[in-house]
């Protein structure tokens, strides 16, 4: 399964898991994935859903202007840390602000991974303190924000409730939904899939904290 | 019913009677009347209003919205137009639709905001990065801006392009008088094959500019270019046919042209006019019919003589050239004459 992906790759555990959830809600017919650049953009040879692949950062702004013309559709919009938090976060921001109709799934590695691994806003290390974006969009009025990590078969599991979660409270309530995904790049973190996967539940997960921050 | 409007007014309303019903946009100078008009007209003629955060974020929305099958647009100008080029490659590239609106101002960087053409380059020629060409129409009438945004809307979507609609601020702020006819709105989305509304048939559709498997991508957008160049190249042409000198004029430098060619001909001297609409597709095949044309005088409000080159270039550099041109300060009818007069 989407075979352009590096082995252990955290995008294909995500797509996995998005492919079970809109399976089991039976709502491919009305899914629109709209993917951000660089190791999205590895996906949209093989989605099974109608897609777009959008400018870098510029994702949710392209589902605020589909959103508003074909409400009955789901659309999400998939995109990579880089892209939700630093050439984004304006968009990101503005939407969570305006409680958009918005179905958001940001899958975290700490890196540009296509470019070669160099560090984004949410890579941690001593001089490097990351970005939790539960402390920039908490306080306007969203509907949900979680984060999970795809890192063993429980946290999988979590995240696929979370996910879920978000999907229902979109279709439901609308407004602005996001799920965050810790995700594995062992490719650039130079590590093995089984040591990628070990180092987000021994050091990532005690930064970036798993649970759900707004469920309104 | 006759209205008393200006260009930009003139631009919002043509828009809705063309069936635009999708609008994002960011404040500028001069173009701000349009943004104004859909913020307050918007739901009044269902045109969906949002205010974007940016122009990067207006000009994305667009995009998004005519994925959906909106007659979408935005309007902008100067260091706005440039934040939106990465939107606009990208919508060439993924063969997306949508209309954009440039009231051109002066100068680079920031400028101001008198008249001026200093845009021509940058629309003309791409703007955005890579291989592609927006389709560029110029108004040179408040009339023109009624009648503009349908040929634009209709043009973005037989080519799958998108298409930039330009004046400057002295076509943005004259006021004149114009018949409208609002009852014809038709809006409905579209519902193009190509319109992304959820895989129904077991066949996805993707709205994408990589490709890692198909390999028609370079081919598709030759194609589109040549057949924009070959089938829509539009122009207004004056007394060319016997004439001398010819002048090439857009916009507000056109409308003078206009008068210069009257005067002229009282004169008895033999003065014609290409009044280009399609900035691009550039209107070459206006000047293969000049029989008995020896110089060319280009009017144009930028310093760099940026249509001059054109002319030049598509010309093939048969004739006598000359520029009258400056930043943003407009020839007078009798400044242009006394040019010709003094050139013979
Ligand atoms: S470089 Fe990293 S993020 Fe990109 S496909 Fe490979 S493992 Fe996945």
């Amino acid at each position: 399964m989407y075979d352009l992906l590096c082995e252990g790759c955290g995008h294909r555990s995500a797509m996995m898991l998005l492919d079970e959830i809109i399976q089991e809600k039976k709502i491919k017919e009305k899914t629109i994935l709209a993917l951000d650049v660089a190791c999205c953009s590895l996906l949209i040879d093989f989605v099974e859903y109608d897609s777009i692949m959008c400018a870098h950062g510029r994702v949710l702004d392209v589902t605020k202007g589909y959103k508003e013309m074909k409400k009955d559709n789901v659309v999400i919009s998939y995109m990579g840390d880089g892209a939700a938090y630093s050439i984004g976060i304006e968009e990101m921001i503005h939407s969570a602000r305006r409680n958009d109709d918005a179905l958001t799934i940001v899958i975290n590695n700490g890196l540009y991974s296509m470019t070669g691994g160099q560090v984004a806003p949410t890579y941690i290390d001593s001089s490097n303190l990351g970005f939790k974006i539960e402390e920039i969009i908490s306080n306007f009025s969203i509907t949900y924000l979680a984060r999970a990590a795809l890192s063993d078969k429980e946290n999988i599991n979590i995240a696929k409730q979370y996910i879920s979660t978000a999907f229902d409270k979109y279709m439901e309530k609308g407004g602005f939904s996001l799920v965050e995904l810790l995700s594995p790049c062992p490719t650039n973190y130079k590590l093995s899939p089984k040591d990628a996967a070990n180092m987000i539940n021994e050091k990532i997960t005690k930064v970036y904290k798993i649970g759900e921050f707004v469920n309104a | 019913m006759k209205r008393l409007l200006n260009g930009n007014e003139a631009f919002a309303y043509g828009a809705i009677v063309a069936g635009a019903n999708f609008y994002a946009g960011y404040p500028i100078t001069p173009s701000t009347d349009v943004y104004e008009f859909f913020e307050n007209n918007g739901e009044k003629y269902h045109v969906k209003f949002v205010h974007a955060s940016s122009e990067v974020s207006a000009v994305n929305m667009i995009m998004g919205a005519s994925i959906a099958g909106a007659r979408a647009l935005t309007a902008t100008s100067g260091c706005g137009f440039s934040l939106m080029q990465e939107a606009i490659s990208y919508m060439a590239a993924d063969f997306v639709p949508c209309v954009i609106l440039n009231v051109m101002r002066e100068g680079a960087g920031l400028g101001d905001i008198p008249r001026s053409q200093g845009d021509y380059n940058q629309m003309t020629k791409g703007g955005g990065n890579g291989d592609y060409h927006s389709i560029v129409l110029a108004c040179k009438s408040i009339r023109d801006c009624i009648n503009m945004p349908r040929i634009a809307f209709e043009l973005s979507e037989k080519y799958r392009n998108p298409v930039i609609v330009t004046y400057d601020s002295d076509i943005a702020h004259t006021k004149e008088s114009v018949e409208i006819n609002i009852s014809e709105i038709k809006n409905d989305t579209n519902e193009l094959d190509w319109i992304l509304n959820g895989n129904k048939t077991n066949n996805p559709k993707r709205i994408q500019n990589i490709y890692y498997h198909d390999k028609g991508y370079d081919n598709n957008l030759r194609n589109k270019y040549e057949l924009i160049e070959k089938n829509e190249q539009r122009y207004e042409e004056y007394e060319t046919s016997d004439a001398e000198i010819v002048l090439v004029a857009f916009s507000i430098c056109g409308r003078i042209c206009i008068d210069v060619i009257k005067k002229a001909r009282e004169k008895g001297i033999k003065v014609g006019l290409i009044i280009p609409i399609t900035l691009y597709p550039f209107p070459q095949n206006a000047f293969k019919k000049l029989n008995c044309c020896k110089k060319i005088i280009i009017v144009e409000l930028n310093i760099l003589k940026q249509m001059r080159c054109d002319v030049e270039y598509y010309t093939k550099q048969k004739y006598e050239y000359h520029s009258i041109n400056s930043m943003s300060t407009c020839p007078t009818v009798l400044d242009i004459l006394k040019y010709i007069e003094e050139m013979r």
